[in-house]
């Protein structure tokens, strides 16, 4: 009795505490740090589970978690990671005029926290996105994935904001003003990948820029369909866009979360191609005025890759995988000093 | 300015489905958590209130902007009416116990109120900040945390508190808990109110029923497993009154909670220091209304022999266990502490 008097008189002083902390406006843990082993047990525990879930032997065998320091050291040093590429070239001159680069501004001028991130399910209402003849539809996927992207995310104290929470459309323009009105630090949509070659399974990150590869093109078309947008608008809008600071916060954004996606997806399904990081103008990336990305999750279009996201645990851990690329570059932007981004012009992937 | 001398304390479980409320003059009660406000002249005419709370609320329903402020176990983010929809829903509960929120009739009011284990800093301003002008000082605590407080299982203990709107996991190993042992889902009585919807609509798509015919339905015959009984239940089709049978939607819909509520169990039971496991796979708590379904408690022993057995004890009374560990917490903070959490 004595002890469990002990124990309330402790509780009861702990509590107090965290409360006024509360009241006082003080924050004892902005972001939740876990332990390698604690994660590495969690892994194993889920994995585990899966045994009486799915019965997928080849799926248990294979999970396992993407090194976070890998993650990590792709967030802070997008120098190495992008030594072999080259910088898009952005705000596109008039019409008539030539391409003037821009001047670059170095993204260590605002090492700001993240702390309010935008997600952004593809698709939705009558926009369907890619659909396979097994029923299996992008939108519903994507707001699932999402969903449990942002529960994720919660329980790491970042506020989470929906550009739709419900099979609703959404025009893509909206999307973008709606992360801009809500002060967000980054923006992350969430589509999943139709590959003509359906042996394919990739996953692919984007952020915004111009390309010249014809497949980019076709697939920003097709994304960018519905948005309304007229060219004089398009020209207006890439006029908006900042240089420097915001094209290479979404760069390393894209290359955390890709390696994130890559290292993690592999390890459950070995053929998972890295595809990369790519640069496209994507028109729900171009409203937005903060590192912003668009992850290509998993490939509908090929069988196996059909087969796993109708179970709910590849979707969680699709999901684990994005928040562990935005963990990374959140921890990354706020403890670490940023590098002066490249100044080269042109991308090719 | 005079020195209020007498003291009450109340515990609160701000509930998504049901709020309850405990308090030191021995007092219980639990409302229905939906406000609504007379939709038009006509309406205020004849409910002669200009706000209606609970039972009332609900029922009055088709003449009223109806409200049910919580949404997972918190305040909705966003709209005003239902911010001012969780004060009337509070300044109600505390009337219940005697307390007049605008003049606390000369006492002292100390209020311990629940939350979701995994509520985040924002929400918890949220509900400060809705019971500011209503009480003089205010602790928040995470609902699985109250319910172990209130039932003295703190040390070597899981409480799984499933209400309406979240299923609650908290590991009590003699301290506060951690983010690691703690855990919410929004898998609860919600989602298996609109997974009963769906599923019966597609077994029965002649018949009408609304969403609080379904969460009564629930309520009345929710199992997993074997059913004791068919469960039948009466609704309209065609507009005459005619029974059908949702056997088969009630245990789909109810059983969907289950891969989640087992991941999550499983999962904190393998946190916890190895030495402990044992003890706390055999010294389970299911709480809160969705604990109730039959059945549950035996499915998740079931679910534990896979990790060397374990017990799950159902709380019997789980309207207010949430409120009653509040209370306590509340009664047995020191006044030293109290002084502190005010404002």
């Amino acid at each position: 009795m004595a002890n469990v008097d002990r124990i309330k008189r402790q509780l009861l002083r702990d509590l107090v505490e965290q409360n006024v902390d509360l009241i006082q406006g003080r924050r004892s843990r902005p972001l939740r740090r876990r332990d390698g082993w604690r994660l590495a047990a969690r892994v194993a525990s889920v994995a585990l589970l899966s045994l009486g879930l799915f019965g997928s032997s080849r799926l248990i065998s294979t999970l396992s978690v993407p090194p976070r320091a890998a993650v990590a050291a792709a967030a802070v040093s997008p120098l190495a990671s992008a030594a072999s590429r080259t910088a898009p070239a952005l705000s596109p001159a008039p019409a008539a005029g030539p391409l003037v680069p821009p001047e670059p501004i170095s993204a260590a001028v605002f090492p700001l926290a993240v702390r309010k991130i935008v997600l952004d399910p593809g698709h939705g209402g009558s926009s369907s996105g890619t659909r396979t003849s097994q029923g299996l539809v992008e939108k519903e996927l994507t707001l699932d994935i999402a969903q449990r992207l942002r529960h994720l995310l919660e329980q790491d104290s970042f506020q989470v904001v929906m550009t739709r929470d419900g099979d609703r459309e959404v025009p893509l323009e909206q999307r973008g003003q709606l992360a801009n009105r809500s002060g967000a630090d980054i923006f992350v949509s969430i589509h999943l990948n139709w590959i003509d070659n359906r042996r394919s399974r990739g996953v692919e990150t984007y952020y915004l820029g111009p390309t010249e590869d014809p497949y980019l093109t076709r697939l920003a078309a097709s994304e960018n369909r519905d948005s309304g947008y007229s060219m004089a608008d398009m020209r207006r809008l890439l006029d908006r866009i900042y240089a420097g600071v915001r094209q290479d916060k979404s760069r390393r954004l894209a290359e955390t979360v890709q390696g994130a996606l890559f290292q993690s997806l592999g390890k459950v399904s070995p053929e998972v191609e890295d595809r990369g990081v790519k640069a496209a103008p994507f028109i729900v990336l171009l409203t937005t005025e903060m590192p912003a990305i668009l992850a290509e999750v998993s490939s509908l279009s090929n069988d196996e890759e059909a087969q796993l996201l109708t179970k709910p645990l590849y979707r969680q851990y699709i999901a684990a995988a994005l928040a562990q690329g935005i963990r990374a570059y959140a921890e990354a932007v706020e403890g670490a000093p940023e590098s002066v981004p490249p100044q080269e012009k042109g991308f090719d992937r | 300015m005079s020195e209020k001398k007498e003291v009450l304390s109340v515990g609160i479980d701000l509930g998504t489905s049901r709020s309850s409320i405990s308090a030191s003059n021995g007092q219980r009660h639990v409302v229905e958590s939906y406000v609504g406000w007379p939709l038009d002249m006509v309406a205020r005419k004849v409910l002669k209130k200009p706000i209606l709370v609970g039972h009332e609320a609900l029922e009055n329903r088709s003449m009223l902007d109806l409200h049910r402020p919580l949404e997972e176990g918190l305040i909705k983010d966003g709209s005003e009416k239902d911010e001012a929809a969780v004060r009337e829903l509070l300044r109600h509960l505390l009337g219940l116990v005697g307390i007049d929120p605008d003049a606390h009739n000369g006492v002292k009011v100390r209020a311990v109120v629940g939350v979701p284990a995994e509520a985040l800093r924002v929400n918890k301003q949220q509900v400060r900040k809705a019971l500011q002008d209503s009480v003089d000082s205010l602790l928040i605590v995470s609902e699985p945390f109250a319910v172990a407080y209130g039932l003295e299982a703190l040390l070597h203990t899981m409480i799984i508190d499933s209400g309406a709107g979240t299923t609650d996991f908290c590991v009590m190993n003699g301290r506060l808990p951690t983010e690691e042992e703690q855990r919410t889902l929004t898998q609860a009585g919600d989602f298996i109110d609109e997974q009963l919807m769906r599923l019966t609509r597609e077994h029965h798509p002649e018949a009408k029923f609304s969403i609080h015919m379904v969460r009564q339905w629930k309520e009345e015959g929710s199992f997993v497993g074997q059913a004791k009984n068919p469960v039948i239940v009466t609704a309209p089709v065609g507009g005459k009154p005619t029974q059908i049978d949702i056997t088969q939607p009630m245990r789909q819909a109810c059983e969907s909670i289950l891969p989640p509520l087992v991941e999550s169990m499983l999962d904190l039971l393998s946190r916890v220091q190895p030495e402990y496991q044992e003890r706390v796979r055999n010294n389970i708590v299911l709480s809160g209304g969705t604990g109730l379904i039959r059945g549950l408690g035996p499915r998740l022993e079931q679910e534990l022999h896979s990790v060397g057995g374990g017990k799950v004890r159902v709380v019997k009374d789980p309207i207010f266990v949430g409120s009653d560990g509040g209370l306590a917490i509340a009664q047995d903070a020191p006044d030293s502490d109290w002084d502190r959490l005010v404002g």
